[in-house]
């Protein structure tokens, strides 16, 4: 019975999971489910079919000690000749208690004798495990259940409190408001990005919570919902500021977008930006004008680093009347910064499974290294009086590993001949 | 660009390893084991420092990043662990049989790192994603998983082998298998490297969902690298258990752990054909 259960749960497993890679969202499917179902109900009866077997074994009495323990070959025996009892007594207490802490002592027929344990709790090492796929099932289906996924994408300014649900389940509304205050990102030589980092602020009942800068592998939680930096993106066009200087007086920032038309103070004249580049043939930043003045256009460009440029090419402006800012006189432009405003894409995920599956996971690793690195073992000593003196038996079981509880026995005799000798 | 040179030589120097190792399994002179032994602790220690080279060549490039961020540092580092592991096995066990099985896979991991087309060798700034602590620890304790699981695979091999010439021969003692590890050291070997590939896995995977949790949001997202790692996870558990429950023993838990191998593989390098999270790796 046990083995058929045994053989049918080591199937599946594998199985369901494969099938599945190919078919993406099964995952979420109920026949997952239910095959997932099926394997914790398989778990749990295995592991309880076996558990009395294992608290049994945990309460067994260390004495009387297996019968024919002492007969096993592999058992060590050393008898020596002219010491009496009392002192085979002292020796084995001195020198069995080195390793163990605990030495069982009882009194035998012919003699004493002496029993050391440890590793007790390995026995359980493999309820835990199982006991922590368990928790990970019960924390993951939590998590499908009650748990919330979307995102939400944010300009730098804006406030929201509607998230967008995965897989088109709709939009969720948060009991509270986020606004993005500002948005950074900033990039490697290679162009690749460095970080990116968002400030946010939140908001319930129009009071102001809390603030964060929420940056990619540091999310931030708010009232159970965590916030995860996730992408980004232009939010509109890059706006550009620029300023003109006409006989000797700077005019203040003027804020523009393509497309857009200001008024100049000279000649009745309008000016429209044409164009706005965040690089121009590797010459930095640039926007082009056209300005119009009575019946007659100019075009030229304006660009940011206009003085290492004229100073890199010494009469530019001679050669390429295009790039000279001051090409409509008396004003002369200048391109003081381009203005690019993000938004942020935020996910936004409440999960009541993870504190399950982490605790699942810690459990697993807890189980395991218990399993594999720890055994229970069991020493038997068997001290008893013959003719020629004393004679001492030594034998032990380990529920793993029983070439080093051999090793350890072995050690152990030598110790106890030592001790006698003396 | 001195680790990329001293690795090339790592290469070659396992390569000569395997010859020796070759060698003695053909020729049974002991000279020849010393030999591929030597050859391979050479290895191993100028690949050590070939990555604490590259890790400080990143630390100056003002970066500092642990070298386990692309493929080929993956393969460098994968070779570099079955090393490690494959030698404290020989250590332990004072046979060096086994070193034909192992050591020609952590040569060919080399070779692919610095033969294969388009592979990038050069150290790079990483993506924000991947500036995480966890990450290093899950890619340091999968692949310590992976070189546990090629040494199970070498063990198993080696038995199946051994099984063979033993049976065809009979009584008459074939000079090699006779300079074999006892099977039944080997099935035990088999049964604690996959033990032990099987816990550092569980470690890897542990530490890549908390990863993913801060990273993406989500602690397990099903694809195909994680699947395929919890795939190759649960055959090594049915491994232990075929072994601890079943009393599987030999020939069939050897055969487990070639699948299991295959899993590996498949987890770690066939994947990347599929379109995955894990593409940068
Ligand atoms: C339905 C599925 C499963 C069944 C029926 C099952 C059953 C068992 C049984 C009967 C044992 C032996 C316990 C003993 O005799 O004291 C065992 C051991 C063990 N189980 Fe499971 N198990 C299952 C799933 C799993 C899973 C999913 C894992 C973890 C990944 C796991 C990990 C272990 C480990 C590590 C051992 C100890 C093996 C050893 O000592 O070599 N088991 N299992």
């Amino acid at each position: 019975m046990v083995l058929l259960f045994i053989v049918a749960t080591l199937l599946p497993p594998p199985r369901d999971t494969q099938e599945i890679t190919w078919l993406n969202d099964l995952y979420h499917s109920p026949l997952f489910y239910v095959l997932s179902a099926l394997f914790s109900l398989n778990l749990i009866i295995c592991s309880l079919n076996r558990l009395p077997a294992a608290i049994r074994q945990f309460n067994a009495p260390c004495f009387p000690p297996p019968p024919g323990i002492f007969e096993n070959p592999e058992t060590t025996h050393f008898i020596l000749k002219e010491k009496g009892m009392t002192a085979g007594e002292a020796i084995i207490e001195k020198y069995a208690s080195v390793q163990f802490s605990s030495l069982k002592k009882t009194k035998w027929e012919k003699g004493f004798l002496f029993c050391r344990e440890r590793g007790k709790f390995s026995l359980f090492g493999v309820y835990i495990v199982h006991l922590s796929v368990l928790i990970i099932f019960a924390g993951a289906l939590i998590g499908s259940v009650f748990g919330l996924e979307g995102s939400m994408n944010l300009r730098e300014g804006e406030t929201s409190s509607l998230i967008r649900l995965d897989k088109g389940r709709g939009v969720h509304q948060l009991p509270f408001s986020v606004r993005c205050d500002n948005f950074l990102v900033e990039f490697y030589d290679t162009g690749a990005p460095k970080t990116y980092r968002s400030d946010l602020s939140f908001f319930k009942n129009g009071a102001l919570m809390q603030t964060a800068a929420l940056l990619v592998n540091h999310p931030f939680t708010f009232e159970g919902v965590r916030f995860y930096q996730s992408s980004y993106g232009a939010a509109d066009e890059t706006k550009a500021v620029i300023a003109y200087t006409g006989a000797g007086k700077e005019s203040g920032e003027i804020t523009v977008n393509i497309g857009d038309t200001f008024a100049l103070p000279a000649r009745k004249a309008k000016a429209t930006v044409l164009r706005v580049e965040e690089n121009i043939m590797q010459l930095g930043p640039a926007v082009k004008l056209d300005i119009e003045a009575g019946k007659k256009n100019i075009q030229f460009w304006v660009f940011q680093n206009i003085e290492e440029i004229n100073h890199a090419n010494p009469g530019l402006f001679a050669e390429v009347p295009l790039f000279n800012p001051g090409l409509f006189s008396p004003l002369v432009f200048s391109l003081k910064r381009l203005e690019s405003h993000y938004f942020t894409g935020l996910r936004v995920v409440r999960d009541p499974g993870v504190p399950f599956v982490l605790s699942g996971g810690i459990l697993i690793l807890a189980g395991l290294i218990i399993i594999f690195f720890t055994a229970h073992e069991r020493i038997w000593l068997r001290l008893e009086k013959q003719p020629e003196g004393i004679k001492i038996s030594v034998a032990g079981r380990a529920s793993r590993n029983q070439a080093v509880m051999q090793r350890r026995l072995e050690r152990l005799c030598q110790n106890l001949s030592k001790g006698l000798a003396t | 660009m001195t680790h990329t040179l001293i690795l090339s030589y790592v290469t070659f120097i396992y390569f000569i390893s395997f010859v020796f190792y070759l060698f003695k399994m053909i020729l049974q002179k002991d000279i020849w084991g010393r030999l591929a032994s030597f050859a391979a602790w050479l290895g191993f220690l100028a690949h050590t420092l070939a990555f604490i080279l590259r890790w400080k060549a990143s630390h100056d490039m003002g970066l500092g990043h642990a070298p386990l961020t692309n493929l080929y540092e993956s393969l460098i580092f994968f070779a570099w662990s079955i090393a490690f592991l494959y030698l404290a096995v020989e250590w332990r066990i004072k046979n060096k049989s086994l070193g034909v099985f192992v050591v020609p896979v952590a040569f060919l991991l080399m070779a692919y790192a610095s033969i294969a087309p388009g592979m990038n060798t050069r150290i790079e700034p990483l993506i924000p994603a991947l500036q995480s602590n966890w990450l290093t620890t899950h890619v340091l304790t999968c692949f310590m998983g992976y070189a546990a699981f090629t040494v199970a695979f070498g063990c198993a091999l080696l038995y199946l082998w051994k099984d063979k010439t033993q049976s065809k021969t009979a009584p008459a003692k074939s000079a090699f298998s006779q300079k074999l590890p006892a099977l039944t050291m080997l099935d035990a070997l088999i049964y604690q490297s996959a033990a032990l590939g099987f816990v550092f896995l569980a470690i890897g995977i542990i530490t890549g969902s908390v990863w993913a949790h801060y990273a993406w949001g989500s602690y397990w997202s099903w694809d195909p690298k994680e699947t395929w790692s919890l795939i190759t996870w649960l055959v090594y558990a049915i491994l232990l258990h075929a072994r601890y429950v079943r009393g599987w023993r030999g020939k069939r838990l050897a055969v487990l752990a070639i699948i299991g191998f295959a899993c590996v593989l498949f987890t770690y390098l066939g994947v990347n054909f599929l379109p995955s999270l894990h593409s940068y790796i």
